[in-house]
């Protein structure tokens, strides 16, 4: 089985100017030293890439990989040690290029003492946002996270989920024109997943940049245009998600309402053509279509139970 | 309580005729440079020379292109509420329930026999509340920022467009906006207490109808007497530093509440005092082997005496009478009439010496307020042109100090004896400011202590662990407290010389009192280089941190002087001065810092 790299780097159809570049890295690295100044670990070797205007790029990569390390040189919470990050045509560690930015970190690092109300507020003060707009930004980021109920409790009494979100609305606060999402799933139910996951593609629409990390590879796959896979601190692997995943010598066929001669038929002219059947059988679906189906269902006709599966 | 000559500079006098701002000046042009090379040492190393060049100087330039210009007032405002609300979740406001306890069982441990219940009160509620909020100050200064980097919650803050400044003026706002919540509160329950715990009442026990005087009841550990005019109203005598007004209505004789106990004095000091010795003649005053140097002396019954000059003394202050106050100590050579006090003689006269009152004689008061008074219209002498004193009836202001200026003499009577006196143990009393606003000039006296404390704190909380941060501020506060043994050390040729040569004496038993003698006299002259560089390097660090025991001015409240508005001044400048110097410390370290690091 082999996967074809897109070295082309093509722009995805919704780009609104895909020529422009939000981040470049050049030859980026970055040692980790001790104390002593001694070297502990190189976290991340060489890096060269583009996130460009429109697009969602994915960082992928084992635990250790440098997928953190490259976020956090981006937004200058580190200092390169080899190399440089330009955001916006900016130095990463210019304060000015973060009024453009929205970041929502690992584990939403927010005041656990604020609620939602206060946390919005004052996250929009430090980006310098009048009271009116930021009254009114924070009246429709609750609602688009749906935490109406609880704008006025602590974060501290928050579930994980509820977390995530204000940690997202958060960072919409400035409405800024290049995201940042450190895992932006974990910890969220497949519903809270699937509301993420279409936020995140909506946000593109609109013609925000993002750029995510995630271990979750199936995410990775539903929302990113192009991702870029990180291995003990080097690159990998850079390009378009579907070309990258594209098996070439293999072709799927989903057909529905064949007879089972039909299916001997279908079976008949591979074999003459040369061709090997590797399977040929009904589908599975996948689980978190499995999930969201029945939890749609329930919330249709309470109090059945499904009649799908044998036991 | 001492005033030194320093407390009645003014603060123009202080800013350029006694250096400070050329000090200051020094001072920050010093750790200026400093941090340069500091900074420019670290870069090299990590970044080459001309890289590293490059770099410190972009953030210098930074500061003053683009990170003070931008600076946003809403910024700070929302890093200073956090840091109130931070404060206040974190239950700050306990410290006020300590503090209320701390007063409810004060009664039990405040002396009742004290001479001065007053200044008792005082000291105790200044002194709690001044280490009280500065402890405050550090715990709250030194934990926040370590806290947010612990907690990540800075990934937040520093990847928004908040700029290093802006943090750190967020943080000393809001931490001073919470400390001055807590000193008010503080500082009005101290008044009451101090108020309530002071007033007292006492009845009448006895009057003889005749003399008009009176005793009172024993209440409180003491009782008066006193004595009515024939109009029927009086004051007692002065018992552990109070009177209380009497006043005879029909037959009842009624005693008020308590007076003088709570005053802020706004004394006019003497601009000069000179002494003459027993010969007549000037001189430096006689030193009768004290270690102290602050009072010189007069010796008794001869031409000794000392003479203050008063100017500017203007008659509109006064009515008919001159109130001041004379806290002259004696020296016996013999032991004489033990119970009988010093006697000294006084008198007013003007600066030509042609005109001058009758001498007055008093008695020492040793360790308390001499509170005396002249009439305006008084007797006294005039030169006539033949030179001789002819006796008169003068008026103070048109004959002694007929331009505001005149001279007070003062003598001792006793042969053997002598009388001490500085600068400050005579100073006239125009009239008393208002105990509260003293009282409240005493806590913007403590208010200044503790937004030094969070400046430092904020600051060393910048580059170091909460924990560190607080060892670094309290060592700050303790080289500040004891700048003056700083200064001795460098100044002064203290015996035993300086680090290195104590620690060489130390195991080799070496007396302090002897030469050093290690037999290698190029070893010695190297050590005592090395040890002068030391102390300089010390002395001039202590110049960096503030003297907080010249900073605390509780003395004056406690013991009931006007805390004079040039000092505090002073106090204020020195306090910006500082908050200009943490707030550039903190800019470069929060400039530099890795916050994911």
């Amino acid at each position: 089985m082999a996967t074809s790299l897109d070295q082309e780097n093509r722009p995805s159809a919704h780009d609104n100017d895909p020529t422009q570049t939000i981040v470049e890295t050049r030859n980026l690295g970055k040692v980790y030293r001790d104390f002593w100044g001694r070297k502990k670990v190189q976290a991340l070797k060489s890096l060269d890439l583009e996130v460009r205007r429109g697009e969602i790029f994915g960082l992928l990569g084992p635990n250790g990989s440098g997928k953190s390390t490259t976020i956090k040189l981006m937004l200058g919470l580190l200092f390169p040690t080899q190399g440089r990050v330009f955001v916006f045509g900016k130095e990463a560690t210019d304060v000015s290029k973060n009024e453009r930015i929205g970041y929502l970190p690992e584990e939403s690092y927010l005041y656990k003492f604020l609620n939602a109300e206060e946390t919005l507020d004052f996250y929009g003060r430090l980006f310098d946002i009048p009271a009116d707009v930021r009254r009114q930004r924070i009246e429709s980021l609750i609602k688009m996270v749906k935490l109406e109920h609880a704008r006025r409790r602590q974060l501290k009494e928050y579930s994980k989920g509820m977390t995530r979100r204000i940690g997202l609305a958060q960072a919409l606060i400035n409405q800024p024109e290049f995201l940042v999402l450190d895992e932006p799933t974990t910890g969220l139910d497949p519903l809270g997943t699937r509301d993420m996951k279409d936020l995140i593609l909506r946000l593109r629409d609109e013609g925000k940049t993002i750029l995510m990390c995630s271990h979750q590879l199936a995410d990775v796959q539903d929302v990113c245009d192009r991702v870029a896979i990180l291995h003990q601190g080097e690159l990998k692997e850079l390009g378009r998600v579907d070309s990258l995943l594209k098996i070439q010598d293999l072709t799927e066929i989903h057909a529905s309402g064949l007879t089972d001669e039909a299916k001997n038929q279908i079976r008949e002219i591979i074999e003459k053509s040369g061709g090997k059947l590797d399977r040929m059988d009904n589908p599975t679906t996948t689980m978190e279509d499995l999930f969201l189906e029945i939890v749609k269902e329930s919330e249709q006709r309470p109090g059945r139970r499904g009649g799908r599966g044998g036991n | 309580m001492r005033l030194n000559p320093d407390h009645f500079w003014t603060y123009s006098e202080w800013l350029f005729e006694k250096n400070a701002l050329r000090d200051g000046a020094i001072l920050s042009v010093t750790l200026a440079l400093l941090g340069f090379v500091i900074g420019y040492i670290v870069s090299v190393l990590k970044y080459g020379p001309s890289e590293g060049f490059l770099r410190v100087s972009q953030i210098i330039g930074q500061l003053f292109t683009v990170d003070l210009p931008k600076l946003s007032f809403r910024r700070i405002y929302a890093m200073a509420k956090l840091a109130v609300k931070e404060s206040i979740r974190k239950k700050i406001l306990v410290l006020i329930g300590i503090f209320i306890v701390a007063m409810m069982f004060a009664g039990w441990y405040l002396d009742p026999d004290a001479d001065s219940p007053a200044r008792l009160y005082l000291v105790f509620v200044l002194t709690a509340t001044n280490y009280l909020v500065i402890l405050l100050g550090l715990f709250i200064s030194c934990f926040s920022i370590p806290a947010d980097i612990k907690n990540r919650t800075i990934y937040t803050i520093t990847t928004k467009p908040v700029r290093p400044l802006e943090l750190f003026l967020g943080r000393v706002l809001g931490f001073t906006a919470i400390g001055t919540l807590v000193l008010a509160i503080m500082g009005l329950l101290s008044y009451v207490f101090v108020v309530r715990g002071l007033d007292h009442s006492h009845e009448l026990v006895s009057i003889d109808p005749t003399a008009k005087s009176g005793e009172s009841t024993y209440n409180n550990r003491h009782r008066h007497t006193f004595t009515l005019n024939s109009e029927g109203r009086g004051t007692t005598n002065e018992v552990k530093g109070h009177r209380h007004i009497v006043t005879k209505v029909g037959d009842k004789v009624v005693i008020g509440s308590p007076i003088d106990d709570l005053t802020a004095r706004i004394p006019i000091y003497a601009k000069g005092l000179e002494f003459t010795g027993r010969d007549g003649e000037k001189n430096e005053g006689y030193n009768v082997g004290y270690m102290s140097e602050y009072q010189k002396y007069i010796e008794g019954d001869s031409l000794s005496r000392a003479v203050w000059r008063f100017e500017g003394v203007r008659p509109n202050l006064f009515r008919d009478v001159i109130l001041y106050d004379l806290t002259i100590s004696a020296f016996r050579t013999y032991k004489g009439d033990i119970v009988t006090p010093v006697g000294g003689l006084i008198h007013f006269r003007s600066t030509d010496g042609k005109v001058k009152s009758e001498d007055e004689l008093f008695k020492v008061k040793e360790f308390q307020v001499d509170r005396r008074s002249v009439r305006t219209k008084l007797k006294g002498f005039k030169q006539n042109e033949e030179g001789k004193d002819i006796a008169t009836d003068l008026d103070f202001f048109n004959d002694i100090a007929a331009n505001g200026s005149f001279e007070v003499v003062v003598r001792c009577q006793d042969r053997g004896q002598y009388l001490g006196m500085a600068a400050a143990d005579i100073y006239l009393r125009p009239a008393d400011l208002q105990f509260w606003w003293n009282f409240v000039k005493g806590y913007i006296s403590i208010w200044l202590q503790m937004f030094i404390v969070i400046c430092f704190g904020v600051m060393f909380s910048t580059f170091l662990s909460g924990p560190v941060a607080i060892i670094a501020t309290v060592a700050a506060l303790v080289l500040g407290f004891f700048g003056f043994f700083v200064d001795n050390l460098v100044t002064t040729t203290s015996k035993g010389g300086g680090p290195i040569e104590s620690l060489i004496r130390l195991p080799t038993q070496m007396g302090s009192q002897i030469e050093m003698e290690l037999g290698n006299e190029t070893l010695q002259q190297v050590i005592a280089t090395a040890d002068r560089g030391i102390l300089l390097a010390v002395s001039q660090l202590k110049n960096a941190v503030p003297n907080f025991s010249q900073l605390d001015t509780s003395n004056f409240v406690a013991y009931g002087y006007n805390l004079f508005g040039g000092l505090l001044a002073r106090h204020l400048t020195i306090a910006f001065g500082y908050f200009v110097l943490t707030a550039l410390v903190s800019y470069f370290f929060l400039k530099t810092r890795e916050m994911a690091a």
